[in-house]
């Protein structure tokens, strides 16, 4: 038995505590005696009750109620002292009790409104009735954000226009606008900025941001979405109103392919002959020729001379550097030709060629940095063979003494009788 | 072996000299001096003498030391007067050219006629010569082209005869009148001239000291040239080919061989005439005919003969002359050429005598 006790008491606090949370909870209730007119109305949120009728002896009045101003009521009675007339509005319900009714310049009635479960934004006495009530309702700020051009080039300037409407059924307050910064975009220009407050009547329409923006940078981007946050008449704030989001394309600007310009020296090494005596003179023609479109500069001519030849002489732009004949021009233009000679000779017997190293630089017009080039030319074989008269050198001294010693000789004669002869 | 002395006075004879030397070289260029001895048989000696500088200068061949020239300001012109005191004056400084050069055996002078230098010096050199040495002196004389003008005749005429006084063992003559068939212009006609008298001298020289048969020598031609008018002149032939003997001494005898135009036979009084060629030309049989002829004609002939293998004959022939028609003609033109010049200098001194009627205003001034 003290068991069931026990169960009892449990459930008993469980209920209790249950129906002290569900009810503070559930229902909310609020009251309002109002004394109103005939002819007047009540007016909770968007209902507006009339109070159409007043019969002071029967001591009954007529209601009726009309819902955001419609012709026709929703709902209408005649009551008398002390019943109550019961209707919806909204989620929750009103009761209306009549407490009495008076006289006056017009009739008029007390009554007992009690307001259940309803978020109550307007509670007031309207004159006139219905018909002169005002209604709040639910306006619909359309945000449109447009741009003039959505192709364009990098560094192109687009105007970018963002337009509000008022599409709902209320009036908007407190309307305020706001428009973010823009990526890859720099503000170029601002022309209208109208950020609020300010109302916006149902249907009207407002220009709220125009200015121009510059595209930095190539790419498909969506402009962000401008926004406005706004309340009606009842000073409900709305969620905030988002513009459309233009889509901008941006080019990167076709930078014209620069052709690249190149100096091309045409480097050639010709000798006078290929065949020669040995100590004869060999004389080479270097040829260079700039058929290129660019002129080069830091031209470099090396002559390499093989071993058994020897650098005679040669023009003079050509000098000895290190015991190697170069020869440096400072620039060499375009269609630019010239010619270089020098003259070795070989003192031994044997095949040889001639090189020419060349090395320049020249700007190509598109880089940064000079192009250097080097190149080199090599001649045909030149055969160096056993001179005519070699065949003397490796004969006895006397061989050609003797000749020597008899044309001293003679020439010894001829002066003695060109001194003899002469007066 | 002989010693010959040779000098040239005045550009003629310089030039004649000059020619000598030149074909003593042997070689026909101008270069033979080069490569080439002077083939002279004898010691000659060759002197130029000239008061032209310029004359000198021309000379080729002839060695600077032997060209002597004597100074004189205004030259001597062809004024034989002018040219007589320069010789004078400068008298000394020739002969101690001549004595400082040896002993000689025989001398030659060449010399033109009508000139200025040499027709005065040679006549006074000859003189000084034959004073102080006794050496024969043969002088060699030629003569103007006739055209050359009155002043020229009329040296001609009084160096010849000055040329007689001065005591010469003989005059040589040379025409260049006669000789001017040669052709050409002035220069090679005198070239021509020059190397045809060159020529002969040569020969001679060649002649005189050389082994003959039949011998001729310098006795021989001393007496030749002692003959006649003291003039002379030569005749000279060189075969090109294969000639008769004969024929060779007809040629020299001819005019085409002659310095001198003259008829052999008819003038000449004593002759040389000297043979030379290859034994097989020399037929004695010949020569002795065809000199026969000519000393039937003229007075005595020397002759001589000089064997040469491989030469072609050739034939030089010394003439004395007995008379000489030609030189009488020339000096006929003389006289006409000295009274014209006379004539010349009279106007001129009347001229003179204008100048000094003028001359008597000399200081005055005209007063008005
Ligand atoms: N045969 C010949 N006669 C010449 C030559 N030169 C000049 N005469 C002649 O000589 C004469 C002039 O005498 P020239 O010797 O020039 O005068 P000089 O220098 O004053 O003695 C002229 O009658 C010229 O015709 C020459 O080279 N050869
Ligand atoms: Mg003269």
């Amino acid at each position: 038995m003290i068991k069931s006790k026990r169960i009892f008491l449990l459930v008993l606090c469980s209920v209790i505590l249950l129906m002290t949370l569900s009810g503070s909870a559930s229902a909310r209730f609020e009251y309002y005696e109002e004394e109103i007119k005939v002819g007047d109305g009540y007016q909770i949120n968007n209902y507006v009750i009339d109070v159409t009728d007043v019969f002071l002896s029967d001591k009954l009045a007529v209601f009726k109620v009309y819902k955001n101003g419609a012709d026709k009521p929703i709902y209408d009675d005649m009551i008398g002292i002390n019943d109550t007339l019961n209707f919806d509005l909204e989620n929750g319900e009103v009761d209306l009790k009549l407490l009495s009714v008076g006289s006056g310049v017009l009739n008029r009635v007390n009554v007992l409104i009690t307001v259940k479960n309803v978020d109550i934004y307007l509670t007031e006495i309207v004159n006139g009735g219905h018909e002169y009530a005002t209604y709040s309702g639910t306006p619909v700020i359309e945000l449109t954000k447009t741009v003039d051009e959505s192709n364009i080039m990098v560094d192109d300037i687009i105007t970018v226009t963002v337009t509000a409407k008022n599409t709902g059924d209320d009036k908007a307050t407190n309307v305020i606008f706001s428009d973010p910064k823009q990526e890859h975009f720099i503000l170029d220009k601002s022309i209208l900025e109208q950020t609020g407050p300010m109302s916006l009547d149902i249907g009207a329409s407002q220009t709220v941001f125009v200015y121009m923006l510059k595209a930095t940078e190539a790419g498909i981007f969506t402009l962000k979405s401008s926004t406005a946050t706004f309340s009606n008449r009842a000073n409900q704030a709305f969620p905030q109103a988002l513009s459309t989001t233009p889509t901008v394309t941006v080019t990167a600007p076709e930078i014209p392919e620069v052709p690249k310009k190149n100096a091309v020296l045409e480097l050639s090494t010709d000798v006078d002959s290929m065949n020669v005596k040995r100590n004869d003179q060999i004389t080479a023609t270097i040829s260079i020729k700039n058929t290129g479109d660019a002129p080069a500069s830091a031209v470099w001519i090396e002559m390499v001379i093989p071993q058994d030849l020897e650098y005679v002489s040669g023009d003079s732009t050509i000098e000895v550097i290190g015991g190697v004949p170069k020869i440096y021009m400072g620039s060499f233009g375009v269609q630019q030709e010239k010619e270089f000679t020098y003259t070795v000779k070989a003192s031994e017997l044997g095949t040889y060629t001639l090189t020419t190293k060349l090395s320049y630089e020249y700007d190509n017009g598109v880089d940064a940095e000079s192009q250097k080039v080097s190149t080199e030319s090599v001649t045909g074989n030149v055969y160096v063979q056993k001179g005519k008269y070699d065949a003397l050198l490796e004969q006895p001294i006397y061989v050609y003494v003797l000749p020597i010693i008899a044309i001293i000789a003679i020439g010894a004669w001829i002066f003695h009788r060109h001194k003899q002869y002469k007066f | 072996m002989l010693n010959i002395l040779m000098v040239g006075n005045g550009q003629c004879g310089n030039r004649i000299l000059d020619a000598v030397n030149k074909q003593a070289f042997g070689g026909k260029t101008k270069f033979a001096k080069f490569y080439s001895n002077q083939k002279f048989k004898s010691r000659v000696e060759t002197i130029a003498v000239n008061t032209a500088i310029n004359d000198l200068k021309e000379l080729k061949f002839t060695k600077g030391k032997d060209r002597i020239h004597i100074p004189h300001l205004h030259g001597v012109g062809a004024n034989r007067n002018v040219g007589k005191s320069v010789f004078n004056d400068n008298k000394d400084l020739i002969m101690r050219q001549i004595e400082d050069r040896g002993r000689f055996d025989v001398a030659f002078v060449v010399t033109s006629a009508s000139g200025g230098t040499g027709s005065s010096f040679t006549p006074m050199l000859i003189k000084e010569l034959k004073e102080r040495y006794d050496f024969p002196v043969y002088a060699i004389v030629v003569l103007p082209f006739r055209e050359e003008g009155s002043l020229y005749l009329q040296n001609a005429a009084f160096c010849l005869k000055d040329m007689r006084d001065s005591g010469a063992d003989g005059i040589i003559l040379a025409d260049n009148q006669f000789l001017k068939q040669l052709g050409g212009d002035v220069e090679s006609a005198y070239n021509g001239i020059n190397d045809m008298i060159a020529d002969r001298i040569l020969f001679l020289l060649d002649a005189l000291d050389s082994e003959m048969m039949m011998v001729t020598d310098l006795g021989d031609f001393k007496t030749v040239m002692d003959g006649g008018a003291g003039l002379a002149t030569i005749g000279f032939y060189r075969a090109e080919k294969d000639v008769p003997v004969k024929t060779a001494i007809q040629k020299a005898l001819s005019p085409s061989g002659l310095l001198f135009s003259t008829n052999v036979y008819d003038e000449a009084s004593r002759a040389m005439v000297i043979i030379r060629g290859d034994k097989s030309y020399l037929s004695i049989d010949d020569i002795s005919n065809e000199v026969e002829k000519l000393s039937s004609a003229v007075g005595h002939v020397f002759k001589g003969i000089i064997v040469r293998n491989g030469e072609y004959p050739q034939v030089l022939a010394v003439l004395t002359l007995e008379s000489a028609f030609e030189l009488e003609k020339l000096y006929a033109i003389a006289v006409d050429a000295i009274n014209q010049e006379r004539e010349k200098k009279e106007r001129v001194d009347s001229k003179k005598e204008v100048n000094k009627a003028f001359s008597q205003l000399d200081g005055l001034e005209p007063s008005y």
